[in-house]
């Protein structure tokens, strides 16, 4: 009948118009490769160090930037599944270091000739050179190292008697000189990523390690939290949450919501990372913080656990991996190498707020015009101890999140059993997450 | 009606109860391929994306399988039922759903009954305006009510505690994202603030086919409005409201954007299509997650099976009919 | 009907500010939030203090930080959701046509798959339809959306024009024929009057739900390429992956919601129509 083919027809015709859209691929026909890095979002710097590397590339090949989601756990999730389906058109990935090692342990990264390795791991820091390792190998291109530095108000750390600038602080210190100024203690105690940075940093600091053996199996993983070192820590943020030091916002209080408190009224003492610095500089300038504050704030290494102890401050940064599956790893390793050159460390340092991890950069002196306290910085880098390396991070992470949340629940004497128990359970594949 | 008098002919056809099968005609025949001609399509397309991937989701759930470890996997049976079954986390976010469902969609139907009412009985000249109104919720992006809800009672940015502080309970200080009860308000706010629209509608379709001889008739005897609401105007729109309480009971239970964008399952405010995606997606945990999944899917199914033989929800007939 | 009493003339007023009220705050408030100055995110208040168009700028200016990711997005958006809704129409009125005019078997069991495939729980096929578009090549794509989307808006598509198209007297076919006209202007010219309306509304259902979509969105995609809006709002950044992007968010948010109110606006009668299956009219 008339009336079913016109209909037909007409369904077809819009299939076929269809069709095409979902087929049509991004890309250039034209000579040279075009490598596609992953990045995660930043404030255009990784964009303009692609221009920079293709411009220096000479025709070799062209690099083209993808944004992948904010977090990076998301930023894992896009990657892994991806990767596990041997995507091949991710050439270069900007990874946060605790989830190299899931993706290195399947052979997800290009493993990286001896000549690049040896050339991409002088003059870095400690702490970012482990955290691009696994297994005692090289597997991720260290780009740049982040840590948290102990951020105070120059005029609260008077009036409570302490000056971390010139002697090392221990967290006790900084409860104690709370609870006198009636102030709040701004750290990030939401149940986030942040908080296993806290938790790591605290256990580190002390001495311990949140897992004794990170690189073996699931079934085999040891969690050294029921130990002096875990007690230490889950002290230290038990009393910050029962004793309210962080203000009713601790529970949800992620980066941000740390650096709105610290300045504030009852702003005293933060652990952050350095971004806080661009962040209150374009708000004096933006007339949305007065210059007083900004004039008030000092600087110093992480807090001590036990005093006289050397601090391990968190690590964090990005490290650069090459996809397995990428048809140009040999032309990525050299785009890798690029990037990570000095100057552009520099450039990125100055720019987007996130520090070299390599110490040649740091020589830079605009670097230190921008940022006053590089040097506390590099040292901190030097000092860092990363988050556990294992496959199972995730379950690690997220265990930890579930069991030391809210911190006022956290209790020495019983949460680090409690929080072993369920992440064994977890890792074995015997509980739900 | 319409769909009476088309049922008669088929019946008819079949009547003769032999067992050899009775020729159908030629018409019927042609009748019959035209049909699945024009239906096919949608038919085909329906199935395909969705009997295919919970097949899958149920063949995955038989293995264990991480999709970071792919040369660990391996057939387990059942045992990632069991382990799921045997899981409090499992129950706690099955308890936190179904308590999602039943309040919020309690509340819908108490306020999207007073919302239908007003649309029914509106002036004209606000008819319009109070429909317009009304839809916007409907229309608005699940997401984005979340981020505006969760933007208003958020300690740090919100206003909420500011404008009432004067609440009993409620302080500048109340964080109303660090414990389960206040989230759970929060989250059950958004849900209900978006879907009543939904709700009224469907009760105001329900509304306006109590037929108004029985209501008129109920003035005549001197009944009140509130005994006319009870005795005429409910008990004839039993079968709207329960269809429209078992689509919202059943949207409720999978409800995910909410609760994703404003906790993400923190203080104990998982709910199952969380937990789901949180195994599947973020813990790559294939085999895990698909169990839940296919155990999600056996949830939804029971309910709609519980509405329907319990409650004698007729669907077809409520939802066919014009 | 004579002059309501004061009374009930301000009861009115009333109940319908209530209802405005309700149904306009938190608009109100994710509109004013998209207002304030970034620094200004955490005042507090309902109203900025600065009215500013930066974070409009942010997501749509030339210069914007977020442009890369809003514009496609919202070009994905708009695209993808049109033309499922173009293909969930065209389906659904080929399957409604058939099951209110036909009698054919099988016509209950498709009206029950529609309804079993609108209670499906997406999450539960989310994983085996990644890996399945992954093999195909269709993930990241806009074709790997619309089909998904299609088993979104399809089973609503279905009842709803199943149930307008019962309505129609489809005598007045015949009686056409009978007047001289061929089965096609028959069908033109009687017909497809009274059948358009219906399909209008059930288009615009099928679009709002398909604009609606999160799940499908982050799962199915992963770069600007097929990323609808709600997705992206997770990609939002602020000045450094620490910052909350809230006004980023918001103007997005608003922006997005734009195209819902200018439709509620124009077509609520035939919206109210589709969603009470006839019942109500204008």
């Amino acid at each position: 009948m008339v009336r079913r083919r016109t209909k037909l027809s007409a369904l077809l015709t819009a299939l076929v118009v269809v069709a095409p859209l979902g087929a049509c691929a991004s890309g250039s026909g034209s000579g040279e490769p075009t490598l596609m890095w992953y990045t995660n979002p930043d404030n255009g710097g990784q964009a303009e160090i692609a221009n920079r590397c293709t411009q220096q590339a000479n025709g070799a090949y062209r690099l083209e930037v993808s944004v992948l989601p904010r977090d990076a756990a998301s930023q894992r999730e896009q990657l892994a599944r991806r990767l596990a389906a041997k995507d091949s058109s991710i050439d270069l990935m900007s990874l946060d270091p605790p989830f190299i090692p899931e993706l290195s342990e399947p052979g997800f990264l290009a493993p990286i000739p001896a000549d690049v390795a040896t050339k991409v791991s002088q003059n870095i820091v400690k702490g970012a050179l482990a955290g691009a390792t696994w297994k005692g190998k090289l597997v991720a291109v260290p780009f740049w190292a982040n840590t948290q530095l102990l951020w105070y108000r120059k005029s609260v750390a008077q009036a409570a008697g302490l000056d971390p600038a010139t002697s090392p602080v221990t967290w006790q210190q900084l409860m104690d000189a709370v609870k006198k100024t009636d102030k709040f203690l701004a750290v990030q105690g939401a149940k986030a990523e942040s908080l296993t940075v806290w938790i790591n940093a605290l256990v580190e600091s002390a001495g311990g390690h949140i897992l004794e053996n990170p690189e073996a199996p699931a079934e085999q993983l040891k969690l050294g939290l029921d130990t002096p070192a875990g007690r230490a820590a889950a002290n230290i943020i038990g009393t910050i949450g029962r004793e309210n030091l962080g203000g009713p916002a601790l529970p949800t209080a992620d980066e941000n919501a740390s650096l709105t408190i610290f300045q504030g009224d009852r702003g005293s003492f933060m652990v952050n990372w350095p971004f806080v610095w661009s962040a209150m500089n374009a708000s004096v300038q933006a007339g949305s913080l007065s210059k007083s504050v900004l004039d008030d704030v000092g600087w110093a290494l992480y807090p001590q656990v036990n005093a006289g102890e050397q601090t391990r401050p968190p690590y964090g940064g990005i490290n650069l991996g090459v996809g397995a599956f990428s048809h140009h790893t040999d032309l990525a390793f050299q785009a890798a190498e690029c990037i990570v050159s000095p100057a552009n460390q520099s450039y990125y340092f100055e720019t987007n707020g996130n520090p070299p991890a390599n110490t040649l950069a740091y020589d830079d002196p605009a670097v230190t015009k921008a940022f006053p306290m590089a040097n506390v910085i590099e040292q901190s880098l030097e000092q860092a101890a990363p988050r556990p390396q294992t496959p199972y991070y995730n379950e690690v992470s997220v265990g930890l999140q579930e069991t030391w949340h809210p911190p006022s629940s956290v209790n020495p004497d019983t949460t680090p059993q409690t929080s072993t128990a369920f992440i064994t359970d977890v890792l074995h594949g015997n509980a739900l997450l | 009606m319409t769909t009476e008098a088309q049922r008669a002919p088929s019946t008819a056809v079949q009547a003769p109860a032999k067992p050899r099968k009775v020729p159908k005609s030629d018409r019927a025949k042609a009748e019959a391929r035209l049909g699945w001609y024009l239906a096919g399509p949608a038919f085909v397309v329906m199935i395909a994306v969705t009997v295919y991937p919970i097949i899958q989701a149920f063949f995955d759930s038989l293995y264990r399988y991480r999709l970071t470890a792919p040369s660990d996997k391996a057939f387990v049976g059942l045992h990632n039922y069991q382990v799921v079954l045997s899981d409090s986390l499992f129950w706690q976010s099955l308890g936190v759903t179904l308590f999602i469902t039943v309040v919020t969609v309690a509340v819908e139907v108490v306020l999207g009954f007073g919302l239908a009412l007003v649309m029914h009985r509106a002036v004209k000249t606000l008819r319009g305006l109070l429909r317009t109104a009304i839809l916007v919720p409907y229309g608005i992006i699940t997401v984005v009510s979340a981020f505006a809800w969760f933007y208003m009672f958020d300690i740090t940015s919100g206003f909420i505690n500011h404008w009432f502080d004067w609440v009993p309970g409620i302080s500048e200080n109340l964080n109303w994202f660090a414990q389960q009860g206040t989230s759970l308000f929060v989250i059950c706010a958004s849900e209900i603030w978006k879907t009543t629209p939904f709700i009224s509608l469907l009760l105001l379709a329900g509304l306006s086919q109590v037929p108004t001889e029985l209501d008129e008739a109920a003035v005549v005897d001197g009944a009140t409005w509130g005994q006319r609401l009870r005795r005429v105007t409910l008990p004839n729109m039993k079968a709207a409201i329960m269809v429209a309480v078992l689509f919202r009971a059943l949207d409720a239970f999978r409800i995910f954007d909410n609760v994703f964008i404003m906790t993400n399952g923190a203080n104990k405010t998982t709910v199952l299509s969380l937990l789901a995606y949180r195994t599947s997606i973020v813990r790559l945990e294939i085999g895990l997650g698909s169990a839940i999944s296919v155990l999600l899917f056996l949830c939804v199914i029971g309910i709609c099976w519980l509405f329907i033989k319990l409650f004698n929800v007729d669907l077809a007939s409520q939802r066919g009919e014009g | 009907m004579g002059a309501m009493s004061t009374r009930l003339k301000i009861g009115w007023a009333v109940i319908t500010v209530v209802v405005l009220v309700y149904a306009l705050f938190p608009v109100s408030s994710i509109l004013a939030t998209s207002f304030k100055l970034p620094s200004e995110l955490n005042s507090g208040t309902f109203l900025p203090q600065h009215w500013t168009w930066t974070n409009y700028n942010q997501i749509l200016g030339p210069n914007g930080t977020a442009r890369d990711l809003f514009v496609p997005a919202l070009r994905n958006s708009i695209g993808i959701s049109l033309i499922a809704t173009a293909i969930a129409a065209v389906l659904a009125t080929l399957a409604a046509y058939a099951i209110a005019r036909l009698d054919f078997p099988g016509k209950r069991l498709i009206l029950t798959t529609a309804l079993g495939v609108s209670i499906f729980p997406v999450i539960s096929i989310v994983t085996p339809l990644f890996n399945l578009w992954r093999n195909i090549g269709l993930y990241d794509t806009w074709l790997g959306l619309i089909i998904p989307y299609l088993s979104l808006t399809l089973p609503i598509s279905i009842w709803t024009l199943a149930a307008f198209f019962r309505q129609i007297p489809w005598e007045l076919e015949q009686a056409a024929q009978v007047d001289g006209a061929t089965t096609w202007q028959a069908f033109r010219k009687a017909i497809v009057p009274l059948a358009a309306p219906g399909v209008f509304t059930t288009a615009l259902i099928a679009f709002f739900i398909a604009w609606n979509d999160f799940v499908y969105g982050i799962s199915l995609t992963s770069t600007s390429r097929a990323r609808p809006v709600p997705a992206a709002l997770a990609f939002f950044t602020g000045a450094s992956q620490f910052e909350e992007p809230t006004g980023a968010i918001s103007a997005a948010a608003v922006i997005v919601t734009i195209p819902v109110v200018i439709l509620v606006l124009l077509f609520q009668r035939q919206i109210v129509s589709g969603l009470t299956q006839g019942a109500v009219k204008g």
